[in-house]
């Protein structure tokens, strides 16, 4: 009896599952057709899959591109803005002084702040200086739209390595600093790892600020690439939804890797606000 | 030597500056480079922002001084008043439902049956995937012709709904696709919580015959206040500084309906460069947001 019911529990899951995924789904299985049959059949499997989809986009438009762009933004921002938080996690995990409180409300107030207005001064700022359409007005606000969450993260990973450890390296000569290179940063590095992942999704899904500062073509990254896909060919459903299936495989995949770490993400914010 | 060390440094965090020893200065520089960043990123243009909705400006040149002009016009402005009301009510219905959708998940995902961590798993696809990908999907889902959800309402003789062409409807969707988005970190975070709930508490309940409705509402709830109330403070900021999802499907339209003040000061600014008003409104935005989670805090300190 109980056996059954956990098995329809299981059941009911993977229902919810169906609904709650359903719009993702009809991304992938519309990739596989034409847009006339997108927009005619009434099955939803497609009746005779085709590849028709994938080979325009890669021949005729600037996919990889926009792909490589926003591999580089993501990775250049990534590895800036985990850097610069495990500094900043590393002296509020390990020091108690009244700077890092403040440090902390100024951490708060950047998670709430609008974007927008960060926007308009760094646009006319980045235009004088002629960066418009150049990856480091992006790279840095990336960063520093990243820096709360990797910051409070990446302090609780620092806490639960033990103090004793690096104050024993110091005992035998070490600074601190060596000692966090050399002896916590090695014992955290699941929690980096995890991190950085966090981090290289935001900057690769974030359409906002990529699509303010890169209007050029050549140098548009994926989101603001499919977007310009959707005003240019709104008609063209296949190759939106080929567009848009290729575009999230590295999230899936890299979500892949940290879904277990989630659950001490999503109160990482929680725990330290 | 060595043992002198070890006495200090257990010491010296806390009692550096008491004792009027030197003070470290690694704190400082770690937090040295970032501090710089933010400053460069957020305060200069915060600044900025200040300054440029006194003054009557343009991308190309920042103008006259015009004092709270800006101001002014803007809170004489139905499309000011239009973009606040839209903001409120997609961040209240987005809190709401996603609170309740996410709840009943976590609660779900709670019990014991095999595959729940697949299903959680799955149950995160909405939140990770890039907004743009979302949008794709679901203005297929919703358009005119072909759009599946008309070819199901014209199978019972229904519809067609231009969803994104009247306005009603056009709020419904964007909010109904910020919700979809928006549930699954809420589901996550009390789900989390909900698993480090103490059973044995859940075991003295019954033993002195609680029901299941008095085991939730006396043990899980109250667990659950804090987080619930922090997770309501992030989700009203994240819907109100909302870009993506009111862009991307409607670009604020049909007819501004669905022009939440980000929209609006992104109109200002690069629709009809006049970046006084557009840092006005980013201003204004800041400042309510600041006001409701001051609000929103200091009601969770009263609670708990």
């Amino acid at each position: 009896m109980k056996f059954n019911f956990k098995w329809l529990l299981l059941l009911v899951g993977l229902a919810v599952v169906f609904i709650v995924d359903f719009p993702i789904l009809t991304v992938i299985l519309n990739s596989f057709r034409t847009t006339d049959s997108i927009l005619s059949s009434r099955n939803i499997l497609p009746d005779q899959p085709t590849l028709t989809n994938y080979f325009y986009i890669n021949t005729r438009t600037h996919f990889w591109t926009f792909l490589l762009n926003s591999g580089i933004v993501a990775l250049a921002s990534t590895a800036l803005g985990t850097g610069l938080a495990a500094l900043a996690g590393f002296a509020m995990s390990r020091f108690r002084l009244r700077v890092l409180g403040i440090y902390n409300q100024a951490l708060l107030i950047v998670q709430m702040f609008p974007l927008i207005l960060a926007i308009i001064p760094l646009f006319v700022m980045f235009r004088r200086l002629d960066l418009v359409n150049n990856f480091v007005p992006v790279i840095l606000v990336y960063t520093v739209t990243q820096l709360p969450f990797a910051t409070w993260m990446l302090r609780s990973y620092f806490d639960s390595v033990p103090k004793e450890l690096d104050e024993a390296a110091r005992v035998d000569g070490c600074s601190r600093l060596r000692g966090f290179v050399q002896i916590v940063l090695p014992l955290s590095t699941p929690g980096i790892a995890a991190v950085a992942i966090f981090s290289f999704l935001f900057s690769y899904n974030e359409f906002f600020i990529s699509s303010v500062f890169l209007r050029d073509e050549n140098r548009m990254t994926m989101p603001v690439g499919i977007q310009s896909f959707m005003q240019q060919y709104s008609t063209d459903w296949g190759g939106l939804m080929a567009s848009a299936a290729l575009a999230m495989v590295p999230t899936l995949i890299l979500f892949l890797f940290i879904q277990k770490y989630m659950i001490s993400g999503a109160t990482a914010g929680a725990v330290k606000g | 030597m060595p043992r002198a060390a070890i006495q200090s440094s257990q010491r010296v965090a806390p009692t550096l500056l008491v004792r009027g020893l030197p003070i470290e200065r690694l704190p400082y520089l770690l937090l040295l480079p970032s501090l710089t960043l933010i400053c460069l990123i957020e305060l200069y243009p915060f600044l900025s922002g200040v300054s440029y909705s006194l003054h009557k400006g343009t991308l190309l040149s920042t103008g006259n001084f015009v004092a709270l002009d800006n101001y002014v016009r803007l809170f004489n402005s139905p499309d000011f008043y239009n973009s606040l009301s839209f903001s409120f009510f997609f961040a209240l219905f987005n809190v709401v439902f996603s609170y309740l959708i996410g709840l009943g998940l976590a609660l779900f995902l709670n019990l014991d049956f095999p595959g729940r961590g697949l299903c959680r798993v799955l149950l995160l696809i909405p939140w990770i995937v890039p907004a743009v990908v979302s949008i794709v999907s679901w203005k297929w889902l919703i358009a005119d012709r072909g759009g599946l959800v008309n070819i199901i309402l014209a199978t019972f003789g229904l519809g067609p709904i231009y969803f994104l062409s009247q306005s009603g409807w056009a709020m419904v969707a964007v909010i109904v696709i910020k919700i979809w988005r928006s549930f699954p970190f809420m589901m996550l975070s009390l789900l989390a919580q909900l698993q480090v709930i103490d059973r044995t508490l859940y075991e003295a309940g019954k033993l002195d015959g609680a029901s299941h409705w008095q085991l939730f509402w006396h043990i899980t709830l109250p667990h659950l206040k804090n987080i619930s109330i922090v997770q309501a403070i992030l989700m009203v900021i994240w819907s109100i500084n909302d870009f993506e999802t009111p862009f991307l499907l409607t670009q604020g339209g049909p007819s501004n309906a669905t022009e939440n003040l980000i929209l609006l000061s992104y109109r200002y600014t690069f629709g009809r460069n006049d970046i006084g008003r557009g840092s006005a409104v980013a201003i204004l935005t800041l400042v309510l947001l600041v006001v409701l989670a001051t609000l929103m805090l200091h009601q969770q300190r009263k609670i708990a």
